[in-house]
């Protein structure tokens, strides 16, 4: 490593350092693309579509508390790696299951914003948000974020994300087709049944709805969020967002 | 002559500190007042030269080698533990005593003390380096190639010994 | 100097509040010792007041020069484009806890801030910054700025052991080794323009440097060849002195915290940085008046502009180039920072000596530079191929980083 440098007279390498600096320090002057400082409360950047910040729930229509698509099922409580979400199931006075959060609590003192949450619901139901201004003046209960505060409409979804929120209404509208098409066929084999019991003597048929590979969301979260095993990671998960 | 009243017993004061303070630290800092209040009383006599470069010698490089030395020193603590023990002190005493008959003998037997209460001669800077340019001239030049060899050989000390360690 | 016997209004517009109080006890009966010590506390207030602003603005100016460097905008929160930052800061400063350690000495530790400004305002006060405008016009005003300068050390070597902790010990102890060291390449290039001036007093080495070479060239000590050495010489000790970047290694902010003012806090660390940037216009103002011909105007034809704007437009110069460096050059290491100087700066601020004296015997002129260009380029060059070859030969191990 001891090739001796070419000679340079002595102190040019100073004047050169000098240079530099100075250009830089003319060109902030005149040049606008050498200045990236973006003066953030006046200007924002804008975010990549696939910026994440604190996970949200969705609702369709316009109120929070029936739309809400969450069911409660608990999978993203048990996949949350610093376990910062809290579920409790809502019932009816029966102890039956109303299929819907009582309390979904997530910390955003622990979220560490992974998107996890949004990987594995089933259901298409917690989102990651672009919101980043959540400085609070109550580090406990600021930073607490209840159901309220965590609801927010489809419609929303659609507009900071508009291609995950796309794929989602696709995917939603074809099981809905497809739900269509097999009750169509069920009450159509239910018919024929019946016709056929009129002139013959009637058989036990299974009939099962077709194509039933996926199961329909409102079929599937019989089992409450404290009683039983979540389902498969073979769910149908969030669709990965747009490249 | 008002102001040696003044300028006098805090110039003893000092020294007296400087001596009888416990902590090295504190010791040399009172030196260091000391000497110049001695610049000041220079100044105040009409040596405005004289003044200042006392002022620049002995606070500029004396102090802070004493000082310099003191913090390559330690601790402090046990030197003032030192200092306060009879033994040393009688030690002290004892070498400063010759010093200062020797030194109070020159001052007595000086012939400038029945000058001083004359009118002060010519101090102008440019009066006193002809004079030491010429009257003086040998040793002028004795003292400078001196301190010259001094600097050399200072360099000279810390001449690279480690050839990474260049500039 | 000027055709002009009288000076003109705006000449001696500085001097006009110190005049008024002067005549005005004098007129009231006062003894002339007392309206003069008045006339030279009001000179002192304004230069003082002047260049306190001058600090205020600077701290600003230094952000937003960095800042530009860096292709940043810099402070501009602050008022419009960030005026008002100064005053933020000061607000800041004033009302933050005072912090002593309990291992230090109390006393000490409250002294060292104050002694620190003292000796930058008080060399402050013998420049010239006008043909007319001079705070204390002293013969010995070149002796005295050294030898005020020389307290400067004690003071931050007070910091530095009255704070009883290792930082500030650590970084005192780095800043009297570097400004012992070239205290003396500034004071050895400063005799030479003693030698050629023949004078001690700032005023008149300016007026000698009045006059024109060849018609425009202003006759400035910069433009010869010994003042050429020892002006930078003067430059880059100075830069030591002031403890600026690249030789600030007494504060290193990335090694010792901030040397010798880590225990300091409030008002008493703004105290430190006022010093520190008093001195620097001071070792600046000492440089223009050595080297850039003070208060002279740099081109003939320009004498009407009052002179110490002269002065002070070649004040934001030399202000502007420190800062310049700042953003450019990396920290110099401890061992490289001695050697510069004892190697370097020390024997070519000696060889300049000789040189000005044969610039002195050869008369000036053409001549001069043919006589005293040997005395100065080839130690220069020998110099700097010794410590390339050097530097080149040297392979480089890495003890400690394996």
């Amino acid at each position: 490593m001891s090739a001796a440098p070419k000679w340079i007279p002595p102190g040019i390498g100073l004047l050169q350092g000098l240079a530099v600096t100075g250009k830089n320090f003319i060109g902030s002057f005149f040049r606008a693309d050498r200045m990236t400082t973006v003066q953030y409360p006046e200007e924002r950047v804008t975010l990549s579509p696939n910026s994440r910040n604190i996970p949200f729930l969705v609702f369709d229509g316009g109120d929070p508390d029936t739309g809400l698509r969450c069911v409660a099922c608990g999978i993203c409580e048990k996949e949350c790696p610093p376990q910062c979400i809290y579920i409790v199931l809502d019932r009816d006075e029966n102890g039956k299951s109303l299929k819907r959060p009582k309390v979904f609590d997530i910390d955003a003192s622990v979220c560490m914003n992974c998107g996890i949450c949004a990987e594995v619901c089933p259901f298409d139901s917690i989102f990651m948000d672009q919101e980043y201004e959540l400085s609070s003046a109550d580090r406990f209960k600021g930073l607490l974020f209840d159901k309220a505060t965590l609801a927010k409409s489809a419609t929303y979804h659609a507009k900071i994300r508009p291609l995950e929120a796309a794929a989602v209404a696709e995917r939603k509208r074809a099981e809905e087709a497809k739900r269509a098409a097999a009750q169509a066929a069920k009450e159509a084999k239910a018919k024929a049944d019946a016709a056929k019991k009129a002139e013959a003597p009637p058989t036990i048929s299974n009939a099962r709805p077709a194509g039933g590979s996926a199961s329909p969301p409102d079929l599937s979260p019989t089992r409450s969020g404290q009683e039983s095993d979540p389902p498969k990671s073979t769910q149908p998960t969030a669709p990965e967002e747009a490249p | 002559m008002s102001f040696l009243f003044i300028l006098a017993p805090l110039i003893l004061l000092s020294a007296l500190g400087a001596a009888a303070l416990a902590r090295p630290v504190h010791a040399a800092l009172m030196l260091a007042l000391s000497l110049a209040f001695v610049a000041v009383l220079y100044i105040a006599l009409g040596a405005d030269f004289i003044g200042l470069v006392q002022f620049l010698v002995y606070i500029g490089a004396v102090a802070i080698l004493i000082v310099f030395g003191l913090l390559l020193t330690r601790p402090a603590d046990e030197a003032a533990e030192a200092a306060r023990s009879l033994r040393t002190q009688l030690f002290g005493l004892f070498c400063a005593l010759p010093v200062a008959i020797v030194l109070l003998n020159v001052v007595a037997s000086s012939p400038e003390l029945d000058r001083a209460a004359t009118a002060p001669q010519n101090l102008s800077v440019a009066a006193m380096g002809i004079s030491l340019f010429t009257t003086h001239a040998a040793a002028v030049l004795a003292v400078g190639v001196m301190l010259t060899a001094v600097l050399v050989g200072a360099a000279m000390m810390i001449r690279d010994t480690d050839p990474e360690d260049l500039p | 100097m000027s055709p002009a016997s009288a000076p003109t209004f705006l000449e001696t517009l500085p001097l006009l509040p110190q005049r008024l109080i002067g005549d005005a006890l004098r007129s009231l009966g006062i003894p002339e010792a007392f309206a003069a010590a008045a006339e030279t506390a009001v000179a002192a207030i304004i230069v003082f007041s002047l260049f306190a602003g001058m600090f205020a603005l600077l701290s600003l100016i230094e952000r937003k020069v960095l800042a530009r460097v860096q292709n940043r905008p810099g402070p501009n929160r602050v008022g419009p484009c960030g005026i008002l930052q100064p005053v933020a800061d000061g607000i800041k400063m004033l009302t933050k806890e005072d912090v002593v350690p309990v291992s230090a000495d109390r006393l000490l530790h409250f002294l060292a801030p104050v002694l620190i400004v003292i000796p930058s305002i008080l060399a402050l006060g013998v420049l010239p910054y006008g043909r007319e405008w001079v705070p204390v016009p002293a013969t010995l005003g070149l002796l005295f700025f050294f030898a005020v300068g020389a307290m400067t050390e004690l003071s931050i070597f007070l910091a530095g052991w009255a704070s009883g902790s290792k930082f500030p010990l650590l970084g005192a102890m780095r800043a009297i080794a570097q400004m012992v060291s070239y205290e003396l390449p500034l004071i050895l290039s400063a005799t030479a323009v003693v030698m050629l001036s023949g004078t001690l007093s700032l005023p008149e080495i300016v007026e000698k440097q009045g006059g024109w070479t060849l018609g425009f060239l202003p006759a400035w000590n910069l433009f010869t060849p010994w003042g050429l050495v020892a002006g930078s010489i003067f430059f880059i000790a100075g830069i030591a002195e002031a403890n600026r970047c690249p030789f600030d290694l007494p504060e290193g902010e990335s090694e010792i915290v901030a040397g010798h003012m880590t225990e300091y806090s409030g008002f008493k660390y703004a105290l430190f940085f006022m010093g520190e940037y008093l001195g620097l216009f001071a070792l600046s103002s000492l440089g223009i008046t050595l080297f850039l011909g003070g208060w002279q105007a740099p081109l003939p034809g320009l004498g009407f502009v009052p002179s110490y704007v002269w002065f002070f437009l070649k004040l934001a110069v030399v202000i502007f180039l420190f800062l310049w460096i700042r953003a450019t050059f990396p920290r110099v290491r401890m061992d490289q920072l001695m050697r510069f100087a004892w190697m370097f700066l020390i024997p070519v601020a000696l060889l300049n000596l000789p040189s000005a004296a044969v610039w002195h015997y050869a008369g000036g002129g053409l001549m001069g530079w043919l006589a005293c260009g040997p005395f100065l380029v080839l130690p220069y060059l020998a110099l700097t191929i010794h410590f390339n070859r050097k530097l080149a030969q040297s392979t480089r191990t890495y003890r400690f980083a394996e």
